[in-house]
Protein backbone atom coordinates (compact mmCIF):
# COMPACT_ATOMS: atom_id res chain seq x y z
CA UNK A 1 0.00 0.00 0.00
CA UNK A 2 2.93 2.24 0.35
CA UNK A 3 1.82 5.84 -0.36
CA UNK A 4 -1.71 4.49 1.27
CA UNK A 5 -3.24 4.35 -2.30
CA UNK A 6 -6.68 2.53 -2.03
CA UNK A 7 -8.03 2.55 -5.23
CA UNK A 8 -7.10 3.79 -8.53
CA UNK A 9 -8.02 4.47 -11.52
CA UNK A 10 -6.12 5.86 -15.39
CA UNK A 11 -7.30 6.48 -18.34
CA UNK A 12 -10.41 4.08 -17.66
CA UNK A 13 -13.15 3.94 -20.58
CA UNK A 14 -16.12 1.76 -20.52
CA UNK A 15 -19.70 1.57 -21.90
CA UNK A 16 -22.71 -0.76 -23.04
CA UNK A 17 -22.02 -2.40 -26.37
CA UNK A 18 -22.10 0.10 -29.03
CA UNK A 19 -22.38 3.69 -26.13
CA UNK A 20 -19.63 4.31 -24.78
CA UNK A 21 -20.16 6.00 -21.55
CA UNK A 22 -16.31 6.59 -19.89
CA UNK A 23 -13.88 8.81 -21.49
CA UNK A 24 -10.03 8.66 -20.44
CA UNK A 25 -11.73 8.66 -16.58
CA UNK A 26 -8.98 8.86 -14.03
CA UNK A 27 -9.02 9.15 -10.37
CA UNK A 28 -7.66 8.08 -6.57
CA UNK A 29 -9.32 7.27 -3.63
CA UNK A 30 -6.45 7.16 -0.13
CA UNK A 31 -6.81 5.30 2.80
CA UNK A 32 -8.99 6.53 5.27
CA UNK A 33 -10.54 9.49 2.55
CA UNK A 34 -14.04 10.11 2.37
CA UNK A 35 -14.18 11.17 -1.72
CA UNK A 36 -17.22 12.01 -3.65
CA UNK A 37 -17.84 11.48 -7.37
CA UNK A 38 -20.75 14.15 -8.37
CA UNK A 39 -22.38 15.21 -11.83
CA UNK A 40 -25.21 14.97 -13.33
CA UNK A 41 -27.75 12.74 -14.69
CA UNK A 42 -26.15 10.29 -17.20
CA UNK A 43 -22.77 11.73 -16.23
CA UNK A 44 -21.39 8.17 -16.05
CA UNK A 45 -21.34 8.26 -12.19
CA UNK A 46 -23.14 4.97 -11.53
CA UNK A 47 -21.48 3.31 -14.67
CA UNK A 48 -17.86 4.09 -12.78
CA UNK A 49 -19.11 2.59 -9.95
CA UNK A 50 -20.39 -0.42 -11.94
CA UNK A 51 -16.88 -0.69 -13.57
CA UNK A 52 -14.97 -0.70 -10.28
CA UNK A 53 -17.11 -3.01 -8.89
CA UNK A 54 -16.27 -5.77 -11.85
CA UNK A 55 -20.34 -5.67 -12.81
CA UNK A 56 -19.12 -4.11 -16.34
CA UNK A 57 -16.01 -4.90 -17.94
CA UNK A 58 -13.88 -1.38 -18.91
CA UNK A 59 -12.17 -1.61 -22.55
CA UNK A 60 -9.64 0.53 -22.18
CA UNK A 61 -7.82 1.67 -19.16
CA UNK A 62 -6.37 0.48 -15.62
CA UNK A 63 -8.16 -0.30 -12.10
CA UNK A 64 -6.39 -1.12 -9.21
CA UNK A 65 -7.21 -1.62 -5.95
CA UNK A 66 -4.58 -1.83 -3.08
CA UNK A 67 -2.03 -2.14 -6.08
CA UNK A 68 -3.67 -5.38 -7.45
CA UNK A 69 -5.20 -4.56 -10.89
CA UNK A 70 -8.54 -5.78 -10.62
CA UNK A 71 -10.22 -4.58 -14.23
CA UNK A 72 -12.25 -7.38 -15.87
CA UNK A 73 -12.23 -9.28 -12.07
CA UNK A 74 -15.61 -10.82 -11.80
CA UNK A 75 -17.61 -9.01 -9.21
CA UNK A 76 -17.92 -11.35 -6.48
CA UNK A 77 -14.10 -11.70 -6.67
CA UNK A 78 -13.69 -8.22 -6.29
CA UNK A 79 -15.89 -7.99 -3.28
CA UNK A 80 -14.15 -10.71 -1.14
CA UNK A 81 -10.87 -8.43 -2.14
CA UNK A 82 -12.12 -5.96 0.47
CA UNK A 83 -14.09 -3.58 -2.13
CA UNK A 84 -17.68 -3.47 -0.94
CA UNK A 85 -20.40 -1.55 -3.16
CA UNK A 86 -23.72 -0.13 -2.31
CA UNK A 87 -26.02 0.23 -5.48
CA UNK A 88 -28.39 2.48 -6.48
CA UNK A 89 -31.01 -0.18 -6.59
CA UNK A 90 -29.87 -1.74 -3.33
CA UNK A 91 -30.82 -5.07 -4.59
CA UNK A 92 -31.83 -6.43 -1.47
CA UNK A 93 -32.97 -9.62 -0.67
CA UNK A 94 -36.62 -8.81 -0.28
CA UNK A 95 -38.00 -12.59 1.04
CA UNK A 96 -35.43 -12.61 3.54
CA UNK A 97 -34.95 -11.14 6.93
CA UNK A 98 -32.89 -7.89 7.97
CA UNK A 99 -31.04 -10.27 9.70
CA UNK A 100 -30.26 -12.56 7.16
CA UNK A 101 -29.74 -9.95 4.92
CA UNK A 102 -26.75 -8.94 6.95
CA UNK A 103 -25.67 -12.82 7.93
CA UNK A 104 -25.59 -12.75 3.18
CA UNK A 105 -23.09 -10.01 3.57
CA UNK A 106 -20.73 -11.89 5.61
CA UNK A 107 -20.35 -14.68 3.67
CA UNK A 108 -16.93 -13.85 2.50
CA UNK A 109 -16.28 -13.62 6.24
CA UNK A 110 -15.11 -16.63 8.17
CA UNK A 111 -14.33 -15.79 11.81
CA UNK A 112 -17.68 -15.95 13.74
CA UNK A 113 -16.85 -13.74 16.05
CA UNK A 114 -15.85 -10.89 13.53
CA UNK A 115 -19.56 -11.59 11.99
CA UNK A 116 -20.55 -11.02 15.03
CA UNK A 117 -18.78 -7.75 16.44
CA UNK A 118 -19.39 -6.31 12.67
CA UNK A 119 -23.74 -6.51 13.24
CA UNK A 120 -23.27 -4.94 16.28
CA UNK A 121 -21.63 -2.07 14.35
CA UNK A 122 -24.59 -1.71 12.32
CA UNK A 123 -26.90 -2.27 14.96
CA UNK A 124 -25.30 0.61 16.76
CA UNK A 125 -24.73 2.66 13.14
CA UNK A 126 -29.04 1.92 12.09
CA UNK A 127 -30.54 1.08 15.62
CA UNK A 128 -33.62 0.78 13.33
CA UNK A 129 -32.37 -1.92 11.58
CA UNK A 130 -31.95 -3.77 14.95
CA UNK A 131 -35.74 -3.34 16.11
CA UNK A 132 -36.67 -4.44 12.45
CA UNK A 133 -33.94 -7.30 12.31
CA UNK A 134 -36.72 -9.87 12.55
CA UNK A 135 -38.54 -8.13 9.56
CA UNK A 136 -38.63 -9.02 5.80
CA UNK A 137 -36.33 -6.90 3.44
CA UNK A 138 -38.88 -6.03 1.39
CA UNK A 139 -41.24 -4.70 4.23
CA UNK A 140 -39.21 -1.94 5.08
CA UNK A 141 -39.29 1.37 3.93
CA UNK A 142 -36.85 3.16 1.57
CA UNK A 143 -34.50 5.13 4.38
CA UNK A 144 -34.07 1.44 6.63
CA UNK A 145 -33.81 -0.35 2.79
CA UNK A 146 -31.02 2.23 2.21
CA UNK A 147 -29.64 1.02 5.84
CA UNK A 148 -29.69 -2.25 4.99
CA UNK A 149 -27.82 -2.23 1.88
CA UNK A 150 -24.89 -0.12 3.70
CA UNK A 151 -25.14 -2.56 6.42
CA UNK A 152 -24.34 -5.69 4.48
CA UNK A 153 -22.46 -3.94 2.45
CA UNK A 154 -20.39 -3.16 5.67
CA UNK A 155 -20.65 -6.79 6.94
CA UNK A 156 -17.80 -8.00 5.11
CA UNK A 157 -15.49 -5.15 6.78
CA UNK A 158 -14.86 -4.23 3.41
CA UNK A 159 -11.91 -1.78 3.46
CA UNK A 160 -13.26 0.56 0.76
CA UNK A 161 -17.01 1.54 0.26
CA UNK A 162 -18.50 2.75 -2.80
CA UNK A 163 -22.17 4.36 -2.08
CA UNK A 164 -23.97 4.62 -5.06
CA UNK A 165 -26.74 7.89 -4.41
CA UNK A 166 -27.33 7.12 -0.54
CA UNK A 167 -29.93 9.95 -0.70
CA UNK A 168 -31.94 9.32 -3.94
CA UNK A 169 -35.47 8.85 -3.18
CA UNK A 170 -35.30 9.01 0.69
CA UNK A 171 -37.26 12.14 2.81
CA UNK A 172 -35.16 14.62 4.22
CA UNK A 173 -35.02 12.98 7.43
CA UNK A 174 -33.47 10.09 6.54
CA UNK A 175 -30.61 11.24 4.20
CA UNK A 176 -29.61 13.31 7.15
CA UNK A 177 -29.47 10.10 8.91
CA UNK A 178 -28.12 8.36 6.01
CA UNK A 179 -25.25 10.46 5.94
CA UNK A 180 -24.77 10.68 9.57
CA UNK A 181 -23.93 6.83 9.62
CA UNK A 182 -21.39 8.01 6.20
CA UNK A 183 -19.51 10.48 8.27
CA UNK A 184 -19.59 8.12 11.64
CA UNK A 185 -18.06 5.44 9.40
CA UNK A 186 -16.00 7.18 8.56
CA UNK A 187 -14.60 7.97 12.11
CA UNK A 188 -14.25 4.54 12.33
CA UNK A 189 -11.42 4.55 9.48
CA UNK A 190 -13.75 3.20 6.58
CA UNK A 191 -12.61 4.85 3.13
CA UNK A 192 -15.33 5.66 1.55
CA UNK A 193 -16.57 6.83 -2.19
CA UNK A 194 -19.76 8.17 -2.80
CA UNK A 195 -21.91 9.11 -5.66
CA UNK A 196 -24.25 12.00 -4.91
CA UNK A 197 -26.38 14.72 -6.55
CA UNK A 198 -26.95 16.48 -4.01
CA UNK A 199 -23.96 18.38 -4.76
CA UNK A 200 -24.08 21.04 -1.60
CA UNK A 201 -24.19 18.64 1.40
CA UNK A 202 -22.12 16.43 -0.06
CA UNK A 203 -19.09 19.08 -0.63
CA UNK A 204 -19.28 20.19 2.87
CA UNK A 205 -19.11 16.58 3.87
CA UNK A 206 -16.73 15.04 2.04
CA UNK A 207 -12.53 15.54 1.72
CA UNK A 208 -12.34 15.45 -1.64
CA UNK A 209 -14.42 15.44 -4.67
CA UNK A 210 -14.51 14.91 -8.43
CA UNK A 211 -16.84 16.28 -10.73
CA UNK A 212 -17.72 13.92 -13.81
CA UNK A 213 -19.90 15.33 -16.87
CA UNK A 214 -20.69 13.48 -19.63
CA UNK A 215 -18.57 10.82 -18.90
CA UNK A 216 -14.90 12.89 -18.34
CA UNK A 217 -13.65 14.12 -15.29
CA UNK A 218 -14.12 17.98 -15.77
CA UNK A 219 -12.70 19.06 -11.80
CA UNK A 220 -11.39 17.85 -9.26
CA UNK A 221 -10.61 19.40 -5.43
CA UNK A 222 -11.61 19.47 -1.27
CA UNK A 223 -14.86 19.84 -0.89
CA UNK A 224 -13.96 23.82 0.03
CA UNK A 225 -12.53 24.10 -3.09
CA UNK A 226 -15.19 23.12 -5.44
CA UNK A 227 -17.98 24.66 -3.20
CA UNK A 228 -16.05 28.35 -4.28
CA UNK A 229 -15.51 27.61 -7.79
CA UNK A 230 -17.75 29.36 -10.16
CA UNK A 231 -18.38 26.52 -12.71
CA UNK A 232 -19.54 24.43 -9.52
CA UNK A 233 -21.75 26.94 -8.14
CA UNK A 234 -23.51 27.99 -11.55
CA UNK A 235 -23.89 24.58 -12.88
CA UNK A 236 -24.81 22.59 -9.37
CA UNK A 237 -25.38 25.20 -6.35
CA UNK A 238 -27.83 27.98 -8.15
CA UNK A 239 -25.62 30.58 -7.15
CA UNK B 1 -42.21 -6.24 -4.37
CA UNK B 2 -42.35 -4.25 -1.55
CA UNK B 3 -46.28 -3.15 -1.57
CA UNK B 4 -47.06 -7.40 -2.14
CA UNK B 5 -44.72 -8.08 0.30
CA UNK B 6 -46.90 -5.53 2.62
CA UNK B 7 -49.82 -6.52 1.88
CA UNK B 8 -49.26 -9.94 3.14
CA UNK B 9 -48.16 -8.53 6.25
CA UNK B 10 -51.45 -6.27 6.72
CA UNK B 11 -54.20 -8.88 5.66
CA UNK B 12 -55.73 -9.37 8.52
CA UNK B 13 -55.54 -13.67 9.98
CA UNK B 14 -59.11 -14.46 9.48
CA UNK B 15 -58.77 -13.57 5.71
CA UNK B 16 -55.87 -15.25 5.15
CA UNK B 17 -56.73 -18.17 6.52
CA UNK B 18 -59.64 -17.97 4.64
CA UNK B 19 -57.86 -17.85 0.92
CA UNK B 20 -58.00 -20.26 -1.36
CA UNK B 21 -54.35 -22.00 -0.61
CA UNK B 22 -55.73 -21.91 3.16
CA UNK B 23 -58.81 -23.53 1.79
CA UNK B 24 -57.09 -26.09 -0.03
CA UNK B 25 -54.35 -26.99 2.46
CA UNK B 26 -57.66 -27.60 5.18
CA UNK B 27 -59.35 -29.83 2.91
CA UNK B 28 -56.55 -31.96 1.53
CA UNK B 29 -55.80 -32.06 5.52
CA UNK B 30 -59.20 -32.66 6.36
CA UNK B 31 -59.05 -35.89 4.04
CA UNK B 32 -56.14 -37.35 5.47
CA UNK B 33 -56.80 -36.79 8.55
CA UNK B 34 -60.83 -38.95 7.76
CA UNK B 35 -58.30 -41.33 6.00
CA UNK B 36 -56.41 -42.18 9.02
CA UNK B 37 -59.32 -43.02 11.12
CA UNK B 38 -61.48 -44.86 7.96
CA UNK B 39 -59.28 -45.84 5.05
CA UNK B 40 -55.79 -45.67 6.66
CA UNK B 41 -54.07 -47.01 4.00
CA UNK B 42 -54.76 -44.32 1.97
CA UNK B 43 -53.33 -42.24 4.95
CA UNK B 44 -50.22 -44.72 4.18
CA UNK B 45 -49.86 -44.67 0.24
CA UNK B 46 -50.31 -41.21 0.26
CA UNK B 47 -47.28 -40.54 2.71
CA UNK B 48 -45.26 -43.08 1.04
CA UNK B 49 -45.41 -41.93 -2.49
CA UNK B 50 -45.93 -38.24 -1.99
CA UNK B 51 -42.43 -38.44 -0.26
CA UNK B 52 -40.90 -39.39 -3.25
CA UNK B 53 -42.30 -36.60 -5.45
CA UNK B 54 -41.40 -34.50 -2.54
CA UNK B 55 -37.87 -35.13 -3.29
CA UNK B 56 -38.59 -35.18 -7.31
CA UNK B 57 -40.24 -31.36 -7.06
CA UNK B 58 -38.06 -30.06 -4.36
CA UNK B 59 -35.02 -30.34 -6.80
CA UNK B 60 -37.12 -29.27 -9.63
CA UNK B 61 -38.65 -26.11 -8.06
CA UNK B 62 -34.74 -25.17 -6.38
CA UNK B 63 -33.42 -25.31 -9.99
CA UNK B 64 -36.25 -23.00 -11.62
CA UNK B 65 -35.92 -20.75 -8.58
CA UNK B 66 -32.27 -20.68 -8.39
CA UNK B 67 -31.10 -20.84 -11.60
CA UNK B 68 -34.97 -20.37 -14.08
CA UNK B 69 -34.23 -23.58 -15.75
CA UNK B 70 -36.79 -25.48 -16.23
CA UNK B 71 -35.64 -28.92 -16.00
CA UNK B 72 -36.97 -31.68 -18.46
CA UNK B 73 -34.09 -33.82 -18.19
CA UNK B 74 -34.97 -34.22 -14.29
CA UNK B 75 -36.74 -37.85 -15.34
CA UNK B 76 -33.75 -38.98 -16.45
CA UNK B 77 -31.48 -38.28 -13.49
CA UNK B 78 -34.62 -40.48 -11.85
CA UNK B 79 -33.91 -42.89 -14.60
CA UNK B 80 -29.87 -42.99 -14.00
CA UNK B 81 -30.44 -42.70 -10.00
CA UNK B 82 -32.50 -46.10 -10.41
CA UNK B 83 -30.39 -47.72 -13.21
CA UNK B 84 -27.29 -47.17 -10.41
CA UNK B 85 -29.07 -48.59 -7.76
CA UNK B 86 -29.57 -51.69 -9.62
CA UNK B 87 -26.22 -51.77 -10.86
CA UNK B 88 -24.79 -51.72 -7.06
CA UNK B 89 -27.39 -53.57 -5.47
CA UNK B 90 -27.60 -56.64 -7.43
CA UNK B 91 -24.07 -58.16 -6.82
CA UNK B 92 -24.90 -57.58 -2.98
CA UNK B 93 -28.29 -59.29 -3.45
CA UNK B 94 -26.71 -62.53 -5.06
CA UNK B 95 -23.62 -62.63 -2.40
CA UNK B 96 -26.72 -62.62 0.29
CA UNK B 97 -28.68 -65.34 -1.90
CA UNK B 98 -25.26 -67.42 -1.68
CA UNK B 99 -24.38 -66.91 2.18
CA UNK B 100 -27.83 -66.05 3.89
CA UNK B 101 -25.79 -65.93 7.00
CA UNK B 102 -24.76 -62.18 5.88
CA UNK B 103 -27.36 -60.75 8.18
CA UNK B 104 -25.29 -57.19 7.51
CA UNK B 105 -26.13 -57.08 3.93
CA UNK B 106 -29.79 -57.93 5.27
CA UNK B 107 -29.71 -54.94 6.80
CA UNK B 108 -28.03 -52.39 4.88
CA UNK B 109 -27.41 -53.84 1.64
CA UNK B 110 -29.37 -51.45 0.01
CA UNK B 111 -27.93 -48.21 1.24
CA UNK B 112 -24.47 -48.40 -0.52
CA UNK B 113 -26.57 -48.66 -4.37
CA UNK B 114 -28.54 -45.63 -2.93
CA UNK B 115 -25.95 -43.45 -1.86
CA UNK B 116 -24.39 -44.69 -5.35
CA UNK B 117 -26.77 -43.39 -7.12
CA UNK B 118 -26.84 -39.79 -5.13
CA UNK B 119 -23.33 -39.39 -6.03
CA UNK B 120 -23.78 -40.48 -9.99
CA UNK B 121 -26.80 -37.53 -9.59
CA UNK B 122 -24.59 -35.18 -8.22
CA UNK B 123 -22.21 -35.60 -10.68
CA UNK B 124 -24.38 -35.76 -13.81
CA UNK B 125 -26.01 -32.45 -12.10
CA UNK B 126 -22.19 -30.60 -12.28
CA UNK B 127 -21.52 -31.53 -15.89
CA UNK B 128 -24.82 -30.21 -17.27
CA UNK B 129 -24.15 -27.16 -15.87
CA UNK B 130 -20.38 -27.28 -16.28
CA UNK B 131 -20.47 -28.42 -19.70
CA UNK B 132 -24.09 -26.88 -21.18
CA UNK B 133 -25.37 -24.16 -19.25
CA UNK B 134 -22.57 -21.82 -18.26
CA UNK B 135 -21.24 -21.34 -21.89
CA UNK B 136 -24.74 -20.71 -22.58
CA UNK B 137 -25.06 -18.45 -19.81
CA UNK B 138 -22.29 -16.85 -20.84
CA UNK B 139 -22.85 -16.37 -24.67
CA UNK B 140 -26.39 -14.60 -23.76
CA UNK B 141 -28.93 -14.94 -21.12
CA UNK B 142 -31.77 -13.27 -23.51
CA UNK B 143 -34.45 -15.96 -23.80
CA UNK B 144 -32.79 -18.10 -21.53
CA UNK B 145 -35.83 -19.89 -20.32
CA UNK B 146 -37.01 -21.04 -23.24
CA UNK B 147 -33.55 -22.11 -24.37
CA UNK B 148 -32.91 -23.95 -21.52
CA UNK B 149 -35.96 -25.71 -22.25
CA UNK B 150 -35.20 -26.78 -25.25
CA UNK B 151 -31.73 -27.88 -24.56
CA UNK B 152 -32.80 -29.74 -21.17
CA UNK B 153 -35.64 -31.46 -23.29
CA UNK B 154 -32.78 -32.44 -25.89
CA UNK B 155 -30.67 -34.16 -23.44
CA UNK B 156 -34.09 -36.09 -22.43
CA UNK B 157 -33.66 -37.54 -25.36
CA UNK B 158 -30.06 -38.25 -25.14
CA UNK B 159 -29.78 -39.70 -22.46
CA UNK B 160 -33.11 -41.91 -22.71
CA UNK B 161 -32.02 -42.82 -25.91
CA UNK B 162 -28.28 -43.22 -25.04
CA UNK B 163 -29.57 -45.28 -22.28
CA UNK B 164 -31.23 -47.88 -24.18
CA UNK B 165 -28.34 -48.01 -26.84
CA UNK B 166 -25.93 -49.10 -23.42
CA UNK B 167 -28.44 -51.15 -21.52
CA UNK B 168 -31.52 -52.02 -23.37
CA UNK B 169 -34.79 -52.04 -23.53
CA UNK B 170 -35.10 -54.87 -20.79
CA UNK B 171 -36.52 -53.93 -16.96
CA UNK B 172 -34.13 -54.05 -14.76
CA UNK B 173 -35.47 -54.33 -11.62
CA UNK B 174 -35.71 -55.47 -7.84
CA UNK B 175 -38.68 -57.55 -6.33
CA UNK B 176 -38.41 -55.57 -2.96
CA UNK B 177 -35.17 -54.42 -1.22
CA UNK B 178 -35.74 -55.52 2.44
CA UNK B 179 -36.72 -59.61 2.17
CA UNK B 180 -38.37 -59.13 5.94
CA UNK B 181 -42.05 -59.69 6.53
CA UNK B 182 -44.16 -56.34 6.75
CA UNK B 183 -45.06 -53.79 9.56
CA UNK B 184 -48.19 -53.10 10.75
CA UNK B 185 -49.27 -49.63 11.09
CA UNK B 186 -52.55 -48.92 11.95
CA UNK B 187 -53.72 -51.89 11.47
CA UNK B 188 -52.51 -51.62 7.93
CA UNK B 189 -49.62 -54.20 6.54
CA UNK B 190 -46.77 -52.27 5.07
CA UNK B 191 -43.67 -53.83 3.49
CA UNK B 192 -40.62 -52.40 4.91
CA UNK B 193 -39.51 -51.26 1.51
CA UNK B 194 -42.41 -49.26 1.62
CA UNK B 195 -41.86 -47.65 5.07
CA UNK B 196 -38.33 -46.99 4.43
CA UNK B 197 -39.17 -44.90 1.39
CA UNK B 198 -40.84 -42.47 3.43
CA UNK B 199 -38.49 -42.57 6.22
CA UNK B 200 -35.61 -41.76 3.65
CA UNK B 201 -37.58 -39.31 1.99
CA UNK B 202 -38.22 -37.22 5.64
CA UNK B 203 -35.07 -37.21 6.59
CA UNK B 204 -33.87 -36.14 2.98
CA UNK B 205 -36.18 -33.18 3.22
CA UNK B 206 -35.66 -32.72 6.53
CA UNK B 207 -31.86 -32.57 6.18
CA UNK B 208 -32.27 -30.26 2.85
CA UNK B 209 -34.34 -28.21 4.23
CA UNK B 210 -32.32 -27.32 7.45
CA UNK B 211 -29.03 -27.08 4.70
CA UNK B 212 -31.38 -24.29 3.37
CA UNK B 213 -32.46 -22.60 6.17
CA UNK B 214 -29.46 -22.81 8.67
CA UNK B 215 -26.12 -22.80 6.54
CA UNK B 216 -24.13 -20.37 4.93
CA UNK B 217 -24.16 -21.77 1.84
CA UNK B 218 -28.31 -22.72 1.88
CA UNK B 219 -28.55 -19.07 2.65
CA UNK B 220 -26.36 -18.22 -0.44
CA UNK B 221 -28.44 -20.45 -2.44
CA UNK B 222 -31.45 -18.88 -0.94
CA UNK B 223 -29.55 -15.08 -1.56
CA UNK B 224 -28.99 -16.05 -5.62
CA UNK B 225 -32.79 -16.60 -5.81
CA UNK B 226 -33.54 -13.57 -4.62
CA UNK B 227 -31.07 -11.48 -6.28
CA UNK B 228 -28.14 -12.56 -8.27
CA UNK B 229 -26.77 -9.44 -8.38
CA UNK B 230 -26.93 -8.30 -4.75
CA UNK B 231 -25.26 -11.93 -4.24
CA UNK B 232 -22.61 -11.35 -5.96
CA UNK B 233 -21.97 -8.16 -3.77
CA UNK B 234 -22.18 -10.20 -0.74
CA UNK B 235 -18.78 -12.15 -2.42
CA UNK B 236 -21.05 -15.32 -3.62
CA UNK B 237 -19.26 -16.51 -6.37
CA UNK B 238 -22.62 -17.35 -8.83
CA UNK B 239 -20.89 -20.22 -10.99
CA UNK B 240 -20.31 -22.00 -7.20
CA UNK B 241 -23.56 -21.33 -6.34
CA UNK B 242 -25.34 -22.97 -9.91
CA UNK B 243 -22.49 -26.32 -9.61
CA UNK B 244 -24.37 -26.98 -6.17
CA UNK B 245 -27.76 -26.04 -6.90
CA UNK B 246 -27.94 -28.45 -10.01
CA UNK B 247 -25.73 -31.24 -8.46
CA UNK B 248 -27.47 -30.93 -4.99
CA UNK B 249 -31.20 -31.09 -7.63
CA UNK B 250 -29.97 -33.75 -9.47
CA UNK B 251 -28.79 -35.61 -6.53
CA UNK B 252 -32.34 -35.94 -5.30
CA UNK B 253 -33.69 -37.11 -8.11
CA UNK B 254 -31.30 -39.91 -8.98
CA UNK B 255 -31.82 -40.77 -4.71
CA UNK B 256 -36.02 -40.56 -5.47
CA UNK B 257 -35.29 -43.30 -8.29
CA UNK B 258 -32.97 -45.59 -6.22
CA UNK B 259 -35.07 -45.81 -3.50
CA UNK B 260 -38.43 -46.70 -5.53
CA UNK B 261 -36.42 -49.46 -7.56
CA UNK B 262 -39.19 -51.96 -6.05
CA UNK B 263 -41.66 -50.31 -7.94
CA UNK B 264 -40.23 -48.87 -10.64
CA UNK B 265 -37.54 -51.16 -12.48
CA UNK B 266 -34.70 -48.82 -14.30
CA UNK B 267 -36.09 -49.01 -18.31
CA UNK B 268 -35.43 -46.46 -20.50
CA UNK B 269 -38.64 -44.16 -19.98
CA UNK B 270 -38.90 -44.71 -17.04
CA UNK B 271 -38.36 -41.02 -16.03
CA UNK B 272 -41.06 -39.62 -17.77
CA UNK B 273 -44.39 -40.34 -15.17
CA UNK B 274 -41.96 -38.54 -12.66
CA UNK B 275 -41.10 -35.89 -14.25
CA UNK B 276 -44.79 -35.18 -14.87
CA UNK B 277 -45.43 -35.45 -11.84
CA UNK B 278 -42.52 -33.04 -10.54
CA UNK B 279 -44.31 -30.54 -13.26
CA UNK B 280 -47.62 -31.61 -11.87
CA UNK B 281 -46.18 -30.23 -8.14
CA UNK B 282 -44.22 -27.85 -9.28
CA UNK B 283 -46.81 -25.84 -11.18
CA UNK B 284 -49.47 -27.08 -8.38
CA UNK B 285 -47.64 -25.11 -5.76
CA UNK B 286 -46.21 -21.83 -7.87
CA UNK B 287 -42.80 -22.03 -9.58
CA UNK B 288 -39.60 -22.39 -7.93
CA UNK B 289 -40.60 -23.01 -4.72
CA UNK B 290 -39.00 -25.21 -2.52
CA UNK B 291 -41.80 -25.45 0.89
CA UNK B 292 -44.66 -25.14 -1.67
CA UNK B 293 -43.51 -28.32 -4.16
CA UNK B 294 -42.91 -30.30 -0.84
CA UNK B 295 -46.49 -29.86 -0.08
CA UNK B 296 -47.90 -30.03 -3.36
CA UNK B 297 -46.10 -33.48 -3.48
CA UNK B 298 -48.47 -34.85 -0.86
CA UNK B 299 -51.32 -33.34 -2.23
CA UNK B 300 -51.08 -34.97 -5.56
CA UNK B 301 -49.94 -37.77 -4.08
CA UNK B 302 -53.39 -37.55 -2.03
CA UNK B 303 -55.24 -37.50 -5.35
CA UNK B 304 -53.36 -39.84 -6.75
CA UNK B 305 -53.95 -42.56 -4.07
CA UNK B 306 -58.10 -41.26 -3.88
CA UNK B 307 -58.30 -41.89 -7.50
CA UNK B 308 -57.11 -45.44 -7.73
CA UNK B 309 -58.67 -46.12 -4.50
CA UNK B 310 -61.92 -45.26 -5.33
CA UNK B 311 -62.11 -44.85 -8.78
CA UNK B 312 -59.52 -46.51 -11.14
CA UNK B 313 -55.82 -47.12 -11.59
CA UNK B 314 -55.67 -45.77 -15.15
CA UNK B 315 -57.13 -42.42 -13.89
CA UNK B 316 -54.15 -41.69 -11.52
CA UNK B 317 -52.48 -39.06 -13.45
CA UNK B 318 -55.79 -37.43 -14.78
CA UNK B 319 -57.25 -36.50 -11.96
CA UNK B 320 -53.90 -34.30 -10.58
CA UNK B 321 -54.10 -32.75 -13.64
CA UNK B 322 -57.75 -31.33 -13.57
CA UNK B 323 -57.20 -29.86 -9.80
CA UNK B 324 -54.50 -28.45 -11.41
CA UNK B 325 -56.03 -26.67 -13.72
CA UNK B 326 -58.69 -25.73 -11.88
CA UNK B 327 -56.36 -24.05 -9.43
CA UNK B 328 -54.80 -22.18 -11.97
CA UNK B 329 -58.19 -20.83 -13.26
CA UNK B 330 -58.53 -19.39 -9.71
CA UNK B 331 -55.24 -18.59 -8.75
CA UNK B 332 -52.65 -18.38 -12.21
CA UNK B 333 -49.71 -17.99 -9.48
CA UNK B 334 -50.09 -21.35 -8.12
CA UNK B 335 -51.24 -22.19 -4.80
CA UNK B 336 -47.84 -20.93 -2.91
CA UNK B 337 -47.04 -18.23 -5.57
CA UNK B 338 -46.46 -14.95 -4.85
CA UNK B 339 -44.87 -11.51 -6.01
CA UNK B 340 -41.81 -12.26 -3.60
CA UNK B 341 -39.52 -14.31 -5.26
CA UNK B 342 -37.19 -16.79 -3.72
CA UNK B 343 -36.96 -20.60 -3.67
CA UNK B 344 -37.62 -20.95 0.45
CA UNK B 345 -39.54 -18.42 0.94
CA UNK B 346 -43.67 -17.88 0.57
Amino acid sequence: MGNGRMLELSNVEAGYELLQVLWDVSLHVDEGEFVALLGPNGAGKTTTLRTIAGFLKPSGGEITFRGTPIAGARAHAVSRMGLGYVSETLNLFPAMTVHENLQVGATSVRDRGQIAATMDLVFELFPRLHERRGQLAGTLSGGERKMLAIGRGLMASPSLLLVDEPSLGLAPMATVATFEALKALRERGVTIMLVEQNVNTTLHLVDRAYVLEQGRIVLEGTGQELLTNPHVQAAYLGI
Amino acid sequence: MTTAATNLRSVPLARRFLSFTWLTLGAALLVMAWAAVAQPSILIDTLVTGGMWALMAAGLAMVFGVMNIPNFAHGELFLLGSFTAFTVYSPIRDAMFNDPSLTVLKIFGPFPGMVAALLVGAVVGVLLEVVLFRPLRRRSREQWVMNTFLLTAGVSVVIVNGYRLAFGNNYHGVTRYWDVPPLEILGVPISVDRAMVLVIALVTIGLFAVFLQRTSLGRAIRAVSQDETGAQMAGIDLNRIFVLTMGLSCALAALAGAALLFLFPAYPDVGLQPLYLAWFVVILAGLGNIPGAIVGAFIVSLLQTLTAFYLRVGWVDVMPTVFIILILLFKPSGLFGSAVKGVWEQ
